[in-house]
């Protein structure tokens, strides 16, 4: 650490990775899948060390899916499709933007200011869009549906996915008829 | 998984400067390792885009080791 | 090596030796008599079949005659030119006028028996000598039954047995019945350390070596059993000592100390005897002995002396001295390599980067009169705006690549893939006969996008791209992949799972290939000037080699005066005084109009890039502001202070550099004074610092000598681990066991104590022959500290360049790089970069000074195509880019009241922090763009992605 060839690099793919791992956590998937690691040019022994110890704990934790919980691969793929979405939105790039500013201004990189302000600043727009992307990606499949229904499976609570079909609607993405939520456009 | 051994297909962002030169290093060496890992080399870890790390996931992959 | 004999400003003229020099310096003329190759190397494409239908078979020299190879040859695939040739020895048109059959046989028509011996007489400047060392005297190995025995062999063969492409392809056997090895043993010391055969010296490099083979050979076989047996184990090179404990816990070898002094053969075995250093009488069998020949002076070296007119020392070997380590006798002749004392690849390397600077210092004048720059031909805009065709090229690198990776598989697989119109194996494509095929085959198959799957792209790929660029096609074109360094070399014990990595790599490559795009390449100017950090011995020689060769220099220093650590040393190894060299250095650099000094300066802040660096320099608590184009680091290291043995609290401990001071003042200073007892890696190898020092044996010798020399009957002890007094300077310890000097030699785990008692001092230590501790009363106690890095932490932080476990600068590559760092413009010397002696550390400034000159000299650099550029529709001038920056290269200006983010190329370094926050993915990567990372994330998952 502190040795990155562009100075500060390595700590702006902190504040990612942390983000990054509280996406897997949220969306069912095993954080620990995903590792920031450091070895410098001159650490090939470390490199070795950290690469073989990484590769044994993913052959703990187990196929990605299957290991997640039964029945769990799809679903999952499922948020990720709508994270990767997401992780392209204006408004949560620019959450992101601005707190790697931020904490960047501060000089202050300790891991739980990152945490904290991921959680904060970046997180809870990230899983708004997400679960946006996810109503539309749900709606557009199944067809109409009832708020329950998208909430089962998005995994969004009721309340929540009720606010955000209501922004989507304002947006004209989705529109209600009785009930039933309809996706528009595609 | 082949013969009920799982094989973890893990894909790998490196620093060119840094963890991409320590691998390199690491071969010069002879040291070795599990095969596992498919390296994508950018210049930086401030490159990896959270993106990037979502769509390999979202594509099936076991894991994602970035390296800086 | 293919560097070298790609520049058009080199010429080579292989089997060609020196007859006369005549002239001054600037203005030689040599004499040069060149034996005919017989095989043109211009035609040549090293296809071999010539060697193929020779019918005359001939021992491979090159093989260590291990080999058999036939008349027409080639040394090795990726030797320089890449072009075989005719050994007139046994060739049967030569002699006896028949035969030709590879006259015949040669598509190419490359073959001329018609060449004749040529006499060249050429008008040059300056005259470097590199004629390597000499061989260990057939006499002297067959003390040790070479010659005799079959299973005794020399370093060199073993060396050739372990390579992949040598005469056994890397299998391990005895030579007397091919069977497996099972036990062997290195003797250390054969031909070095040996009055008896006139090689008093130590040849540095042996114990090194050894440790490296015997680990290659336990990586062939993990069950053998090897022993080395050393008499000290001289590892001292930057990094050796790590690597070393490393090999030899990783591997289990076992180190002896002890002189083997003969080897006899028992029911086809080899019989070794030894007595330990604690009196035990052993004797084991082995299975092949090594004997690990030492470097002598070449075997010309006299007939080399006589036509340059230049001196030897008394070993044969070229005489310079400490304070000009690289200048012969003559004016204008100048030494590098072996042949000025026998040393490792690193300092070769450092000294030959050091005589190119001597030599630009005399012909400075006239730089750039007779250079040729290469010119590359317009690019083919429009074969690179088609549709993507792209060309597969998948390397053996001989068995590197071949030996584990199914080669064949994967080109095949690769042909598969969408866009590869040409796929092929190549046995090594960095041979200069490959890259013409590469080329050609780029060509005929009109491909605009190019995969080479072989080594590491942080190596390779400039001379790839020079590659494609000679053919007209924009160096951004070719992706690389690596499956040396991270597949094959490292999945040796599984060729099936590197095999399928290979694969993934090059879909992945290919699928990238298919999205790249030309970038431009642009230059900048370079402000001639050079900045040089410390005002030691170092950074004084690199400033005055600088300024030698024409421009001008800014040396901050950070004290109130120039000098640095050879203030404090009172006398040079070969017996100069270093206040003489000292005042001289300073009175040049201080004399020279094109170097500015400033004292007590320090450099607080650098931006900018090669060629255009910007430094904040406080002197007086007032920043100045200092453009320049370079930098050197030469802020040297310091006496390490020593918490153990009573330093500081007893004031008849002193460091030797005390010692040497105290001397210095006069000889009043030893009445009363009977006993001294020396104590070695104080503070190196494992107590206060991991490494080793590097000079403290030869300076503690340096002392011992002359305080015998002052008081003949003072006796001194020298409790050491390993002497390392490498080089001539064994001599020196030669002659303090001659003298008087007592060695006892400690483990690591049993240290002396220093111990006070009724206001006495002794020293307890435990002798390993007498299995006992010993108390031996001191006068003065004399602890040799060893050297530990300056304050390295927050100028390393400024230049954004890392530094070594140890604290030191770390170069970009140990033995190819050995005075550069990773980042563009900024060279390394002196005690910045490790311990070393003065002849080491001012050979190394003048390397570092010769690299500073190059960006210097050209007056432009090339600017990295990398860049990241901002697509002004899609930018919303938020501003993220510009703060995250961390080169600041990223501006905000306005476009009709709006803001837009632009790139300023020349900064930009290329870590595309910029594009990967970009609130509206605005910005674009060159060379990983996103498009194209996607691409290879989708081409990792293959057909599990959806």
């Amino acid at each position: 650490m502190g040795e990155c060839h562009y100075q500060s690099g390595n700590y702006e793919a902190m504040i990612i990775a942390e983000i990054c791992r509280q996406v897997l956590k949220d969306v069912g998937v095993n954080p620990e899948r995903m590792v920031l690691e450091w070895a410098s040019a001159a650490e090939a022994p470390r490199f070795v060390e950290l690469i073989t110890r990484y590769v044994s704990a993913v052959k703990a934790i187990g196929p990605l899916g299957s290991a997640e919980g039964e029945d769990k691969e799809a679903i999952i793929r499922m948020h990720l499709k709508a994270g990767v979405k997401a992780a392209s939105a204006r408004k949560v790039r620019t959450a992101l933007g601005k707190l790697a500013k931020d904490i960047k201004k501060s000089g202050d990189y300790n891991p739980q200011i990152i945490s904290d302000g991921v959680t904060k600043k970046v997180f809870p727009a990230f899983r708004e869009e997400r679960l946006a992307q996810e109503i539309q990606i749900c709606l557009a499949e199944t067809g109409p549906c009832k708020s329950a229904d998208i909430s089962e499976k998005t995994g969004g609570d009721i309340k929540e996915i009720g606010k955000i079909l209501e922004t989507l609607s304002r947006k004209e993405l989705v529109k209600k008829q009785g009930s039933n939520w309809y996706g528009i456009g595609n | 998984m082949t013969g009920g051994v799982f094989n973890p297909h893990i894909l790998g962002f490196f620093c060119h400067w840094c963890c991409y030169a320590a691998a390199d290093a690491a071969g010069v060496s002879r040291y070795q390792y599990p095969p596992n890992v498919r390296v994508i080399r950018v210049m930086c870890t401030g490159r990896i885009d959270l993106r990037f790390i979502l769509e390999a996931f979202g594509c099936g992959a076991d894991g994602v080791f970035t390296g800086g | 090596m293919v560097e070298a004999g790609r520049s058009p400003n080199i010429e080579i003229l292989t089997s060609a030796r020196l007859e006369a020099l005549e002239g001054k310096p600037g203005r030689f003329t040599a004499s040069v008599h060149q034996e005919p190759r017989f095989i043109d190397d211009d035609k040549c494409t090293a296809c071999g079949t010539c060697t193929m239908y020779c019918p005359m078979p001939i021992v491979d020299l090159f093989n260590e005659r291990l080999n058999i190879t036939r008349v027409p040859h080639i040394d090795y695939a990726q030797a320089v030119p890449t072009s075989y040739y005719i050994d007139p020895r046994a060739c049967l048109r030569i002699n006896y006028e028949t035969c030709n059959l590879c006259a015949q046989t040669c598509t190419a028509q490359a073959i001329d028996f018609s060449q004749k011996p040529r006499e060249l007489s050429l008008d040059i400047g300056a005259v470097i000598l590199a004629p390597g060392f000499g061989r260990t005297d057939l006499s002297v190995l067959a003390k040790y039954g070479y010659g005799r025995f079959l299973n005794v062999v020399t370093s060199m063969e073993f060396e050739r047995l372990t390579c992949a492409s040598g005469p056994t392809e890397g299998r391990l056997v005895r030579l007397s019945d091919r069977k497996p090895l099972k036990k062997i043993a290195f003797l250390q010391c054969v031909g070095s350390r040996d009055e008896t055969c006139g090689n008093g010296y130590c040849s540095s490099v042996c114990c090194m070596y050894a440790i490296k083979e015997a680990s290659v050979a336990k990586e062939h076989d993990p069950d053998l059993e090897i022993a080395l047996f050393f008499m000290d184990v001289r590892t001292q090179g930057k990094g050796f000592d790590a690597a070393r404990e490393r090999a030899e816990e990783k591997y289990g070898l076992r180190v002896i100390r002890a002189r083997i002094p003969r080897v006899d053969q028992v029911d086809g075995r080899l019989a070794l005897t030894w007595t330990t250093d604690d009196g035990k009488s052993c004797s084991e069998l082995f299975d092949m002995v090594v004997l690990s020949e030492g470097l002598n002076a070449p075997k010309d070296a006299e007939a080399i002396a006589e036509i340059a007119g230049i001196e030897l020392n008394h070993y044969g070997f070229c005489r310079t001295l400490v304070d000009s380590p690289l200048a012969a006798s003559r004016k204008g002749v100048y030494v590098a390599g072996a042949f000025q004392g026998p040393k490792d690849i690193p300092e070769s390397v450092t000294q030959a980067s050091g005589v190119a600077a001597m030599a630009s210092e005399l012909l400075s004048e006239v730089r750039n009169t007779q250079t040729v720059s290469l010119s590359y031909p317009e690019e083919d805009k429009a074969i690179e705006s088609e549709g993507p065709r792209i060309g597969v090229f998948v390397c053996h690198c001989g068995s590197n690549i071949a030996g584990v990776v199914d080669v064949d598989a994967v080109r095949d697989y690769a042909g598969t893939l969408p866009d590869v119109v040409f796929s092929r194996d190549t046995l090594y494509s960095c041979s200069q006969d490959a890259l013409k095929g590469i080329a050609t085959k780029i060509k005929g198959n009109r491909l605009n996008r190019v995969v080479i799957a072989a080594c590491s792209p942080r190596t390779h790929e400039p001379l790839f791209q020079e590659t494609l660029r000679s053919i007209g096609l924009n160096a951004a074109l070719i992706e690389m992949v690596n499956i040396r360094d991270q597949c094959s070399w490292v999945h040796s014990q599984e060729p099936e799972a590197a095999t399928e990595k290979a694969k993934d790599l090059v879909r992945m490559a290919v699928a990238k290939a298919r999205l790249l795009e030309p970038l431009e390449k642009t230059t900048v100017d370079v402000s001639p000037t050079a900045l040089v950090i410390g005002g030691g011995a170092a950074g004084m020689t690199a400033a005055l080699c600088i300024a030698e060769q024409g421009f001008e220099c800014v040396l901050v220093e950070r004290s109130d005066q120039l000098g640095g650590n050879l203030r404090r040393l009172v006398w040079t190894m070969d017996g100069q005084e270093a206040s003489k060299v000292l005042d001289d250095l300073i009175k040049r650099v201080d004399g020279h109009p094109m170097v500015r000094v400033m004292l007590e300066a320090q450099v607080k802040d650098v931006s900018g890039y090669v060629g255009n660096f910007t430094s904040s320099i406080v002197k007086g608590g007032q920043p100045v502001a200092v453009d320049h184009g370079v930098i050197v680091i030469a802020t040297g290291g310091r006496e390490n202070r020593p918490k153990s043995y009573k330093y500081g609290r007893n004031k008849r401990v002193l460091t030797q550099l005390e010692l040497e001071e105290s001397l210095a003042k006069g000889k009043g200073f030893l009445k009363n004074i009977k006993n001294i007892v020396m104590i070695q890696c104080v503070g190196s190898r494992g107590e206060d610092m991991s490494h080793c020092s590097r000079l403290c044996c030869a300076q503690a010798i340096k002392n011992a000598l002359k305080l015998k020399g002052i008081k003949p009957n003072i006796r001194i002890y020298c409790l050491y681990r390993d002497m390392r007094t490498y080089g001539f300077s064994e001599d020196l310890f030669k002659e303090a066991r001659k003298k008087g000097v007592i060695f006892i030699r400690y483990e690591p785990d049993r240290r002396p104590e220093v111990i006070e008692r009724d206001g006495r001092i002794k020293v307890r230590v435990f002798d390993r022959l007498l299995e006992d501790e010993i108390d031996i009363f001191a006068c003065l106690v004399v602890l040799s500290v060893g050297i530990a890095p300056g304050d390295n932490d927050a100028l390393a932080r400024v230049l954004k360049t890392p530094l070594t476990p140890e604290g030191f600068f770390l170069e970009a590559h140990v033995k190819l790089r050995p005075v550069e760092l990773a980042s563009e413009g900024i060279y390394l010397c002196g005690l910045a970069h490790g311990p070393k002696p003065l002849d080491e550390s001012i050979a190394q400034a003048k390397a570092a000074a010769a690299k500073a000159a190059i960006p210097l000299a050209k007056g432009q650099a090339e600017v990295a195509s990398t860049v990241s550029r901002v697509d002004k529709a899609a930018c919303i001038g938020c501003g993220v880019c510009e703060s995250l920056c961390p080169f600041n290269a990223i501006r905000l200006f306005r476009v009709n009241k709006r803001r837009k983010a632009e790139t300023i190329t020349a900064s930009c370094k290329g870590c595309g922090i910029c594009a990967s926050h970009c609130p509206t993915l605005a910005i674009s990567m060159g060379g990983f763009t996103d498009e194209a990372i996607m691409a290879q994330i989708h081409a990792f998952a293959g057909e599990k992605c959806v």
